[in-house]
């Protein structure tokens, strides 16, 4: 626990690192860009699109107002894979730092979530007047939405752990991870409801972490009602375990990045 | 007596030297049924057994020819690398000069990188706004301060780089080569910086390659040879013998 701890302290006090390291990749990704962070909204409204001809009108899924529905599971999953491509590249992105000065090396990964984090709450910005545009109603419910939110940035922080201390020494594995992240996509209820996934199915798209995570926001936002109890158990030990083993093994590679880099 | 801010006690480093290098899963994945295929890995020994003090207020040079490992050393003593073996000690704040600019990112400005730069020391916003003028000032850069430092030039990046890690005030100053970049006046510069920084009782660290500035500035020296101190002394006689080539090689 101790560590952790430490852990946490020293991100605290390198906060001035942590908003710098954020702000610059702002920058760099949107500086000389008229639209600036706009661009980041372009990809989840062309998925909603899309998706939205596809499954609605071509396959007619038949799921009532299937834009809001998309909305609500295509936004937590975009910062979960822009988050998990890009803490891939938070440990080799930044050799030339760690190479030359001291620092906590947890704010590297910390801080690429925090920046996906950030595009994620623009993006919510924006789309969040189409819950009210779909008339579907808001209940108190919604309330839930930020803790929810809050445990899968845990969440997606363990996963960024684990896969930033792992590519060092394997640089192929972020072409692994995109891949596994396709398939995770299609596994998790994000264009479909997982009351659709027939008997057999349902206990491979349980088994998918992601699966809690969306199924939840669903039943805030589009459903309008109370989340299982099975979901927000299965959210809360999943974002344990990916802490947990994400975190140890992070710190117990840290000591040989230097050297494998 | 001084107090010691630096302590090395046989220290031992070393890297592993990887033929053959499995660097992706899948070269991983094939070399466990191809044998020719596997990794080798041999030991390489940067430093073997230094040992080194630095009394507060001190400037000591290291000197030796490539690859004796003096590098190794400074990042050693900054915390970067781990010791394989022996204790380091250090009292007090680092700021390493291992290599100037490193934090810098080529597409923020000289502002946004002077902000970058020193956070990457841990200093909070307040601490950074404080010292931000006498940085830009120092390093001359005031009408260039807000272009990206990707139209520098490799001299106006040194001076920044420089000009951050001086004002950030640590306790302990380690500088590996770095002034062979600026031109004449801003080296002079920097030795007098460096100079009030030594009055001040703090303590430097500077390995070189200009032989008559360790000799001049620095008031002890070590030589370093394949890993081994192979001499320790007063900085200007130290130099001399390595000069002349009288460095007494110790056989294993």
């Amino acid at each position: 626990m101790g560590s952790w701890m430490r852990g946490l302290t020293r991100i605290i006090r390198y906060r001035e690192l942590v908003r710098n390291l954020v702000a610059k990749d702002l920058k760099v990704k949107y500086r000389g860009s008229v639209l600036g962070l706009l661009w980041s909204l372009l990809n989840p409204l062309a998925m909603i699109v899309v998706y939205s001809l596809a499954f609605q009108y071509i396959l007619r899924i038949p799921l009532e107002n299937y834009p809001l529905f998309l909305i609500t599971g295509i936004i937590p999953w975009n910062f979960f894979s822009g988050a998990v491509i890009a803490s891939s590249e938070a440990i080799i992105g930044n050799a030339n730092l760690l190479k030359k000065v001291k620092f906590p090396l947890e704010i590297l990964p910390f801080a690429t979530i925090l920046f996906n984090f950030v595009q994620l709450l623009f993006a919510l910005l924006v789309f969040f007047p189409a819950v009210f545009w779909f008339k579907t109603g808001v209940t108190p419910l919604i309330l839930l939405y930020l803790p929810v939110l809050a445990l899968q940035f845990l969440f997606t922080l363990g996963v960024a752990f684990f896969l930033s201390s792992i590519t060092p020494r394997y640089r192929d594995v972020r072409h692994l991870t995109e891949v596994a992240l396709m398939v995770l996509f299609w596994l998790t209820p994000i264009i479909y409801s997982i009351s659709m996934v027939p008997g057999k199915l349902q206990p491979l798209i349980k088994a998918n972490p992601l699966t809690a995570f969306i199924t939840v926001y669903q039943d805030i936002i589009y459903w309008g009602r109370l989340p299982s109890t099975e979901m927000l158990i299965s959210m809360v030990l999943w974002t344990g375990l990916s802490l947990g083993v994400g975190y140890s093994l992070f710190r117990r590679r840290q000591r040989v990045f230097v050297e494998e880099l | 007596m001084t107090k010691l801010i630096v302590e090395v006690q046989d220290l031992w480093k070393s890297f592993y030297i990887r033929h053959n290098r499995n660097d992706s899963l899948k070269e991983r994945f094939i070399s466990l049924f191809d044998g020719r295929r596997r990794e080798r890995r041999e030991v390489f020994w940067a430093l073997k057994g230094v040992n080194l003090e630095v009394a507060q207020g001190e400037m000591v040079g290291i000197i030796g020819p490539n690859g004796s490992g003096k590098s190794t050393l400074l990042r050693v003593i900054a915390g970067i690398l781990r010791p394989t073996k022996g204790s380091v000690t250090v009292r007090g704040s680092v700021a390493p000069l291992i290599e100037i600019g490193v934090g810098f990112h080529p597409e923020l400005t000289g502002q946004e990188n002077i902000y970058l730069n020193a956070s990457l020391y841990g200093l909070t916003r307040k601490e950074i706004d404080r010292i931000y003028d006498e940085v830009v000032e120092f390093s001359g850069l005031e009408d260039f301060i807000d272009v990206p430092v990707k139209n520098y030039s490799t001299g106006m990046y040194m001076r920044l780089g420089f000009a951050i890690a001086i004002q950030l005030d640590m306790d302990i100053l380690l500088v590996d080569e770095v002034l062979a970049v600026g031109d004449e006046a801003f080296q002079r510069k920097c030795l007098a910086k460096m100079q009030e920084f030594k009055e001040r009782g703090k303590t430097i660290l500077f390995v070189s390659h200009a032989l008559e500035l360790v000799s001049e500035l620095c008031d002890r020296a070590y030589l370093l040879v394949n890993g081994q101190v192979i001499l320790e002394g007063v900085a200007r006689e130290v130099v001399a013998c390595y000069h002349r080539g009288q460095i007494p090689i110790r056989h294993e």
